[in-house]
């Protein structure tokens, strides 16, 4: 027996899916579309309006003001969740100041290797001769 | 070119890259929130994209030694 094709959706009792069930699934699909695509759209506005992937100065000024902006934003937020939940944040003694210079040291590294490497095969021939005279003047 | 304007080319290439490498991160986790079902490939292009993109800028900046970096001043209205 052949089963024919019928156009149109048909629940498992035969019936026909009522339309007002399409409309209802198409406009909460477009809703949630409209949603995604609104946030993802206004994210990459965002990274153009500030010219976040533009020049290499435009980047370093945002790093910059990111920078200044940032910590008191957080400081502020902190003080408002303090006043908000009446828990007292305990202040932190300040971090010690370290002052190391990595440029300079990695310099003065890379110039002491260097160096080391340009005199090894002089010091080498002189120390291997004075080892050569050590040992001869025990042998005799 | 000397060791300072050496040094300051280097300082803008790190900060570019960290600012390039975390707009491509953050882009991708908006995409893979999104549009892909969080998956991993949005971070991974979007990281790699912006990490490209911050060497390319280096590149440049090192390969053209004569080129002034200036910022525009507003003229002042008298």
């Amino acid at each position: 027996m052949r089963s024919e094709c019928v156009l149109g959706a048909t629940s498992d009792s035969g019936q026909e899916a009522p339309r007002d069930t399409w409309f209802l699934q198409g406009w909460k699909a477009s809703r949630r579309f409209l949603i995604k695509g609104s946030v993802a759209g206004g994210a990459v506005y965002l990274v153009y309006d500030q010219e976040l992937l533009g020049p290499s100065d435009k980047s370093q000024a945002a790093l910059q003001k990111a920078g200044e902006v940032v910590p008191p934003a957080m400081y502020q937020f902190s003080q408002y969740v303090c006043q908000q939940t009446g828990l007292q944040i305990p202040q932190l003694p300040a971090p010690p100041k370290i002052y190391f210079p990595i440029r300079d040291s990695w310099n003065a590294g890379i110039m002491m290797v260097m160096s080391a490497l340009s005199v090894a095969p002089s010091k080498a021939r002189e120390y291997s001769k004075e080892g050569w005279e050590y040992v001869k003047a025990r042998t005799k | 070119m000397s060791e300072s304007e050496l040094g300051r080319k280097w300082d803008r290439c790190l900060a570019d890259a960290v600012v390039k490498i975390g707009t491509g991160f953050g882009l991708g986790i908006v995409f893979s929130l999104t549009f892909f079902k969080r998956r991993m490939w949005p971070l991974a292009f979007g990281s790699g994209m912006g990490l490209g993109m911050a060497y390319s800028n280096c590149q440049h900046d090192f390969q053209a030694p004569y080129l002034l970096h200036g910022k525009y001043v507003k003229e002042q209205e008298q």
